[in-house]
């Protein structure tokens, strides 16, 4: 199906809350990252959001990188 | 009670130091990774698309402007921080959070550097030509075009002219920190034909130069390299300054 529409695509199909609840932006090792959480207090790491060319070096901020609070 | 804990640390090591390798792999598709010193050169991405107050599903890649300008302020107050450069590879987005982003770096009193890589569309011009001295790749383009509006639309007159204000807005911006003139911006964001079934132009690398939009074509190494330069001659005033 094609839609041909001006409008965004998440104004037709809207995106349910829970998507936006189970990613979170949170304090991981001193450095802000946005995660994804897993259940059972399991978070993955899906963007790290830093300037600072070091942290992205860092293996424990790694996208991807599971960690537990 | 602390020799505990000394134990189930030695044990959470040892386990992970065999999935670590593993879990490498998963993350970064390598095994491992490169270390650095301390750097002097901040980088900001801005990736995806600019969100602004609405908040954008999040399997969307997204620069948030809550998160960029507390970076920014950082950037400016930590003396160990000499120079920033933006990478560029963005669709566009939220017109007033761009232009918010565009002002904050052109405020900047650090020397600033940008590079387009891929596309640096829509709002994503303001911020390419915000820094100091802006690079773009020969294979990038950025996409000139009117501003548009999604959502409820109240169908009086003066809905265009607010429209039309908050373009004057992005022009005048970007007028005043490149060397395109007002007329040329205006001929590409009005220009039929380019795009398909849409009013605007997309402009490639070296065309962007030559309109005066970017400052030159360029990667990477020639980033750094304007941005050295450039971190030396504040530091050179500077220091004479204090003399």
């Amino acid at each position: 199906m094609i839609l041909y529409t001006p409008l965004a695509a998440e104004d037709i199909f809207p995106v349910e809350a829970t998507q936006f609840e189970a990613h979170q932006i949170m304090q991981y090792n001193g450095k802000t990252v946005q995660a994804e959480h897993l259940g059972n207090g399991m978070y993955r790491v899906h963007q790290l959001m830093s300037t600072d060319p070091a942290d992205f070096l860092d293996e424990n901020c790694a996208p991807g990188k599971l960690f537990s609070l | 009670m602390a020799k505990e804990r000394n134990d189930n640390q030695e044990n959470e090591n040892e386990e992970s130091g065999g999935k670590s390798i593993i879990e490498k792999i998963q993350q970064l598709g390598q095994t491992s990774v490169a270390q650095a010193p301390d750097s002097r050169v901040h980088v900001l991405s801005i990736i995806g698309q600019i969100e602004g107050h609405m908040q954008l599903p999040p399997q969307n890649k997204t620069t948030k402007y809550e998160h960029v300008i507390p970076q920014l302020i950082a950037i400016e107050q930590n003396p160990k921080i000499e120079g920033l450069i933006v990478l560029m590879n963005t669709v566009g987005g939220d017109v007033e959070a761009g232009l918010a982003l565009s002002e904050m770096i052109a405020s900047l009193s650090k020397p600033s550097v940008s590079i387009v890589l891929g596309g640096g569309h829509s709002i994503g011009a303001p911020i390419a030509v915000s820094t100091d001295y802006s690079f773009i790749v020969p294979t990038a383009t950025m996409t000139i075009h009117p501003i548009r509006l999604t959502g409820l639309v109240i169908g009086v007159p003066q809905t265009f002219e607010y429209l039309d204000k908050m373009q004057d807005r992005v022009i005048s911006f970007v007028t005043s920190h490149s060397s395109i003139t007002e007329e040329k911006f205006k001929e590409l964001m009005f220009a039929k034909g380019n795009l398909t079934r849409d009013i605007g132009t997309n402009v490639v690398g070296t065309d962007a130069v030559s309109y005066g939009l970017i400052h030159e074509v360029g990667g990477v190494q020639h980033a750094m390299k304007k941005l050295n330069e450039l971190m030396e001659q504040r530091q050179a005033t500077l220091n004479g300054e204090l003399q």
